[in-house]
């Protein structure tokens, strides 16, 4: 998966209308709540084989931290 | 009076016959725009023809148990041909009266296709932020009072109801968050054309002080929780019966 594409596919887990870019701060996402970090976590486990915890997408801050999670 | 404008479009499934029919001609009287999804083609012209402002009714044919699994993308399709939408009903649905004696797991999958399967990937499509017109949107779906009681012969029938009413109050849990409210109806015997089956209808009707409820009956129920003077329930199965239990 490309950048581009991690961003349009985030943008989808995120049911966002606008774009997601890579030095947005996820705080700032209306759409950043406990049931869209659920889905941000199996959207992590299918696409990457990656297990992160609530917990620790929690900590993230932008979706560059995202990104890097993702190795991408 | 009138709760809504044509601004506030509804997605109401089913809308050729019976509950869903009614539920749209209302809903379409109360000023709302209405987008009509069903099989069948005339029925559907049929039921525009009744309506109060037919100019706000768009029809949409779509079988939806055939295609259960993609009804989000088929609500999102939607939303790009008509906009977001303030919500839906979903009344479309099957009947099946067998004893044990005679279930088979194909049909038996087939009813939970309509009546579980297609209207919880409807809630799951409604939920999308990009969907719906966020806080005051709501959608309702019917269920039937088998899925609060249990009779004979309704083993497939009451499951799928009980089990599309479980999953419904725990999506309404999710979208809560958003201020988008989700509910179900729980009608007992409306006289429509999925319940013309035997026992005829005079043998049911000696249960319902009031005969045999009228689509109607169930459309006021549905407008008004489409509506915002309903803004502070959901997640609730409510029974429309006249004493009959």
């Amino acid at each position: 998966m490309t950048k581009d594409e991690f961003l349009t596919q985030l943008q989808d887990v995120l049911q966002r209308d606008d774009a997601v870019n890579q030095g947005d701060t996820l705080a700032d996402y209306d759409e950043w709540d406990s049931l869209s970090k659920m889905a941000v976590m199996a959207f992590f486990d299918k696409n990457f084989g990656i297990k992160v915890t609530l917990n620790e997408i929690g900590k993230l801050q932008t979706v560059e931290d995202l990104i890097k999670l993702a190795k991408l | 009076m009138s709760k809504f404008n044509p601004e506030q479009r509804f997605i109401v499934t089913g809308a050729s016959s019976g509950i869903g029919e009614s539920v749209a001609i209302l809903l379409n009287g109360l000023g709302a725009s209405v987008v009509a999804v069903a099989r069948n083609a005339e029925r559907l012209e049929a039921m525009r023809a009744k309506c109060a402002h037919p100019e706000n009714v768009f029809i949409e044919l779509k079988d939806l148990a055939e295609d259960a699994g993609g009804l989000p993308a088929y609500l999102k399709s939607l939303k790009d041909k008509y906009g977001k939408f303030q919500g839906f009903a979903y009344c479309a649905g099957a009947l099946e009266v067998k004893p044990l004696q005679l279930l088979a797991y194909s049909e038996m999958s087939k009813l939970f296709d309509v009546n579980y399967f297609a209207p919880v990937m409807m809630a799951k499509g409604f939920a999308d932020r990009r969907i719906n017109n966020g806080a005051g949107s709501a959608g309702v779906v019917i269920s039937s009072i088998a899925s609060f009681v249990s009779a004979r012969a309704m083993a497939t029938y009451s499951g799928s109801k009980a089990a599309l009413a479980a999953s419904i109050k725990s999506a309404a849990r999710e979208m809560a968050g958003a201020g988008v409210r989700l509910n179900l109806l729980s009608p007992t015997d409306i006289d429509t054309p999925m319940a013309k089956m035997d026992p005829p209808a005079a043998l049911r009707e000696a249960n319902y002080p009031f005969g045999l409820g009228k689509p109607e009956d169930v459309a006021n129920f549905v407008a008004f929780l489409l509506s915002a003077d309903a803004r502070w329930i959901t997640a609730q199965n409510y029974i429309i019966d006249c004493a009959s239990f």
